[in-house]
C-alpha cells in the first residue's frame, strides 16, 4: 500500500473541503452558507487532517507535491509546491481542531449579529490563508499565506467598525506587520539572486550564511510574531470579537512569524551572531510583555500579553538552535491559550460585556464548567507539571539551563517565567474567588452546549496533548538528560516562587483602595511608555521633514532666495543705491551727450 | 563714400540725434532707438556681402536678438513709468524728486 499516496490524497482532500464553503455558493442560488455549515466543514476537514499525521507517527512518511510552475523568467521558476513534512501533517490537526472549537462558540458568542454569516467566511478565508502558510514549500507561497493573514486580521479586528479604536487598532497591525514584511522581501530577494530559488528544501547550508538576509527574517518575525519593537499591534488587536481573539492572536497568525524562522532553520544553523540575536530579542520581548501584564485589569489585554510572553519564548528557543522544540510549545500553546480565550468570552457574554477584572469575583459558583476549564488553562499555561505546557516549556528552560549562551536572557526568561505565575495567580484570584464585585442583575448562563463542549474539549487537549507529542514524535536533537538536581528544579521553583509571592500580595490587597503610584507600577501601567514614544515622535519627525522638504527648501529657497525673487530683489537694491547718485534729468543728459559727439567730430578735421 | 554708405551713416545720425534731442514722449525714444538698432542691422548684413565672407552672416542675427531684449525692456519700463507716474511725459520723472 503506497502510504505517501494515501497521505497526498488526504491533505488536499482537506484543503478542498475547507474551500466548499467558499465554492458552492458562487456554483448555485441554493447552497448558500450557514455558521453551522461552516462549523461542520471544519470539523470534517480536521477528522480527515488526522489520517495524514497518523501515517507519519507511523511510517514517518513525508512527501512534497509540486503542482504547476510559473515560468517567471527564463531561468528563474516558481512551482507551486506544497510540503508535507512533520511540521505542516502535525500543525493542520491542531489548527483545525482549535479552529472548529473556535467556530462552534462562535455561533454562540456571535449569535446576536446580523452578518455572522459574512463573519464565518472571513475565519474561514483567515484558515485557509494560514494552512497555505503551513503547507508551503517556497517562499512565494508562504508568502501568499502571509499576506492572507495579515488581510483577514485587519478585517477581523476592525469588525465592529463604527468603533474608533476598533479601527486604529486594525490599522496599526497591518502598519506593524508591513515593516516586518520588509524584511521577509528583503530575504526573498537575497535568495532569489543568490541562491535562485525559493524552494524551502533547496535552503543552503554553508558554512557561514551572510547576516544580512537572516536580519530580515528576523525582522519578519518581530512585525508578525510581536517581538519587543513591533509589539503594540498585539494588545491593540484585541479590539476584535473574542472568536478573532482566540484564532489569530493566540493560536494561529502570530506563531506565523516563528514558523517561517522555524523552516528556514538550515540558514541559521551556523550562524551564532543571528541566533545570539533571536535569543536576546526573544527574551526581551517575554519579560516585556509579563511586565506590562501584571498591572493590566482588562482580562482580554492579560491573556493578549501572556501570549506576547509565550510567544518571546518561542523566539527564545529558536535562538538556541531547537526548532521543533518551539514548534512543540507552538503546538501545546495553541490549545490553552485559545481555551483562555474562550473562557474569557464566555465570562463576558454572561456579565453583559464587562471586562474589566476588578468588577468581577465570586465566579466560581456561577460559571463552574467556565472557571474550571480556566484554572486548567492557568495552570497549563504556568508550566504545572505534566500538563501540556510543562512539557513544552520545562525543556525550554532546562535547555536555557544547560546552553553555553548569554546570562542576560537566561535571567530574563527565568524572571518571566516567574512573573507569568504571578500575573495567572492574580487574574485567576480575582476572577474566580473572593467576594462578588459583579452587578445583582447579570445574565450569567453557561447551559448552551455551544459553550461548554468547545472549552471543555479544548481542555483535555490542554491536558493530553504534551503527553501524547512526547510520546508519539521521537526528537531529532537529544535533549539535555543529565544536570543537576537545583538546575532542573529551577522552573518549578521559580513559578512556585510567583505564585507565593501572589498569593502573598493578594491576601494583602482585599480591600480594593487606589493602589499607590510608583516608577516600577507606572512603567509596567503605561505598557512600558512605548506607545506614546514611538507613535508620537516618528510622526512629528515624518511630518516635520515633509513640512521642511515641500514648504522650506523648495518653496521658500527656490522660488525666493535663489530664483526669480531673489534676482528681483538684488536688483532693486542696486537700483536703490543708484538712484541717490544722479539727478534724473534725461534730456540733458542725452543732449550733451549729442554735442559732445559733434565736437569730438568736427575737432577731427 | 559709397551711396551705401551715406544711406547708413545718415540714418543712424538723424537717429540718435532724435534719441537725444526727443521732447515729450519716452515713446519717441524708444523709437529712435529702434531705428537706430535698424540701421546697424542693414550695414552688418551689407558686410558679407562686400567682403565676401559668409561666416560674419550670423552677426547680425546676433544683434537681432539682442536688440529685441532690450526693446522688450524699454517698453517694460515705458509701461511701468506709465503706471507710476500716469503717462509717458519726461518732464514728469524728477518732478516730485527731494
Amino acid at each position: 500500500m503506497d502510504l505517501s499516496l494515501i497521505l497526498n490524497t488526504f491533505m488536499l482532500l482537506t484543503l478542498a473541503t475547507l474551500s466548499t464553503p467558499i465554492l458552492f455558493p458562487l456554483l448555485s442560488n441554493n447552497l448558500k452558507n450557514t455558521p453551522d455549515t461552516i462549523t461542520n466543514t471544519v470539523k470534517i476537514s480536521f477528522l480527515i487532517s488526522l489520517i495524514p499525521m497518523t501515517i507519519h507517527i507511523y511510517s514517518g512518511t513525508e512527501s512534497l507535491i509540486s503542482l504547476w510552475e510559473w515560468k517567471f523568467i527564463m531561468t528563474f521558476k516558481i512551482p507551486i509546491s506544497l510540503k508535507m513534512d512533520f511540521y505542516s501533517l502535525t500543525f493542520f490537526p491542531i489548527a483545525l481542531f482549535v479552529s472548529w472549537s473556535i467556530l462552534q462558540f462562535a455561533t454562540w458568542y456571535m449569535a446576536s449579529d446580523p452578518y455572522i454569516t459574512k463573519f464565518f467566511t472571513y475565519l474561514l478565508f483567515f484558515l485557509i490563508a494560514m494552512l497555505t502558510l503551513i503547507i508551503a514549500n517556497n517562499l512565494f507561497t508562504l508568502f501568499i499565506g502571509w499576506e492572507g493573514v495579515g488581510i483577514m486580521s485587519f478585517l477581523l479586528i476592525s469588525w465592529w467598525h463604527g468603533r474608533t479604536e476598533a479601527n486604529t487598532a486594525a490599522l496599526q497591525a497591518v502598519l506593524y506587520n508591513r515593516i516586518g514584511d520588509i524584511g521577509l522581501i528583503f530575504c526573498m530577494a537575497w535568495l532569489a539572486s543568490t541562491t535562485n530559488t525559493w524552494e524551502i528544501q533547496q535552503l543552503p547550508t554553508p558554512t557561514q550564511t551572510p547576516t544580512l538576509p537572516l536580519l530580515g527574517l528576523i525582522l519578519a518575525a518581530t512585525g508578525k510574531s510581536a517581538q519587543f519593537g513591533l509589539h503594540p499591534w498585539l494588545p491593540a488587536a484585541m479590539e476584535g470579537p473574542t472568536p478573532v481573539s482566540a484564532l489569530l492572536h493566540s493560536s494561529t497568525m502570530v506563531v506565523a512569524g516563528i514558523f517561517l524562522l522555524i523552516r528556514t532553520h538550515p540558514l541559521f544553523n551556523n550562524n551564532q551572531t543571528a541566533l545570539t540575536l533571536c535569543l536576546c530579542l526573544g527574551a526581551l520581548s517575554t519579560l516585556f510583555a509579563a511586565t506590562c501584564a501584571l498591572t493590566q485589569n482588562d482580562i482580554k489585554k492579560i491573556i493578549a500579553f501572556s501570549t506576547s510572553s509565550q510567544l518571546g519564548l518561542m523566539m527564545v528557543t529558536i535562538g538556541l538552535n531547537l526548532p521543533e522544540l518551539a514548534f512543540f510549545h507552538i503546538s501545546t500553546h495553541a490549545f490553552f491559550k485559545a481555551m483562555l480565550f474562550l473562557c474569557s468570552g464566555s465570562i463576558i457574554h454572561s456579565l453583559n460585556g464587562e471586562q474589566d477584572i476588578r468588577k468581577m469575583g465570586g465566579l466560581q459558583k456561577m460559571l463552574p464548567t467556565t472557571t474550571a476549564c480556566l484554572t486548567i488553562g492557568n495552570l497549563a499555561l504556568m508550566g504545572t507539571p505534566f500538563l501540556a505546557g510543562f512539557y513544552s516549556k520545562d525543556q525550554i528552560i532546562e535547555n536555557l539551563n544547560t546552553s553555553y549562551l548569554n546570562t542576560w536572557a537566561l535571567l530574563l526568561t527565568l524572571l518571566a517565567t516567574s512573573f507569568t505565575a504571578i500575573y495567572t495567580i492574580r487574574m485567576t484570584t480575582l476572577v474566580q474567588s473572593g467576594f462578588v464585585r459583579v452587578p445583582p442583575l447579570t445574565p450569567v448562563n453557561e447551559n448552551n452546549p455551544a459553550v461548554t463542549s468547545p472549552i471543555t474539549r479544548l481542555a483535555l487537549g490542554s491536558i493530553l496533548t504534551g503527553f501524547l507529542i512526547t510520546s508519539y514524535i521521537i526528537p531529532t536533537k537529544t535533549p539535555p538528560m543529565t544536570m543537576p538536581l537545583s538546575i532542573k528544579m529551577t522552573a518549578l521553583a521559580v513559578t512556585a516562587l510567583g505564585i507565593i509571592l501572589a498569593l502573598e500580595i493578594s491576601k494583602m490587597t482585599q480591600t480594593l483602595i487606589l493602589t499607590k503610584q510608583t516608577p516600577l507600577s507606572n512603567f509596567s501601567t503605561s505598557l512600558g511608555y512605548f506607545n506614546p514614544l514611538t507613535h508620537r515622535l516618528s510622526m512629528t519627525n515624518l511630518l516635520k521633514g515633509g513640512q521642511n522638504i515641500a514648504s522650506h527648501l523648495i518653496d521658500l529657497s527656490w522660488y525666493k532666495m535663489l530664483g526669480p525673487e531673489g534676482l528681483a530683489n538684488l536688483q532693486v537694491m542696486t537700483a536703490k543705491t543708484a538712484t541717490t547718485l544722479h539727478s534724473g534729468l534725461i534730456k540733458a543728459y542725452l543732449g550733451s551727450f549729442a554735442l559732445s559727439i559733434f565736437i569730438i567730430l568736427m575737432s577731427s578735421y | 563714400m559709397s551711396y551705401l554708405h551715406l544711406c547708413f551713416y545718415s540714418a543712424f545720425t538723424l537717429s540718435s540725434l532724435g534719441l537725444a534731442f526727443h521732447r515729450t514722449h519716452l515713446i519717441s525714444a524708444l523709437l529712435c532707438l529702434e531705428s537706430m538698432m535698424l540701421s546697424m542691422y542693414i550695414a552688418l548684413t551689407m558686410w558679407p556681402i562686400q567682403t565676401q565672407s559668409s561666416i560674419s552672416t550670423i552677426l547680425p542675427i546676433l544683434m537681432l536678438t539682442f536688440s529685441a531684449c532690450e526693446a522688450g525692456t524699454g517698453l517694460a519700463l515705458l509701461v511701468a513709468s506709465t503706471r507710476t507716474h500716469g503717462s509717458d511725459h519726461l518732464h514728469n520723472f524728477n518732478l516730485l524728486r527731494c
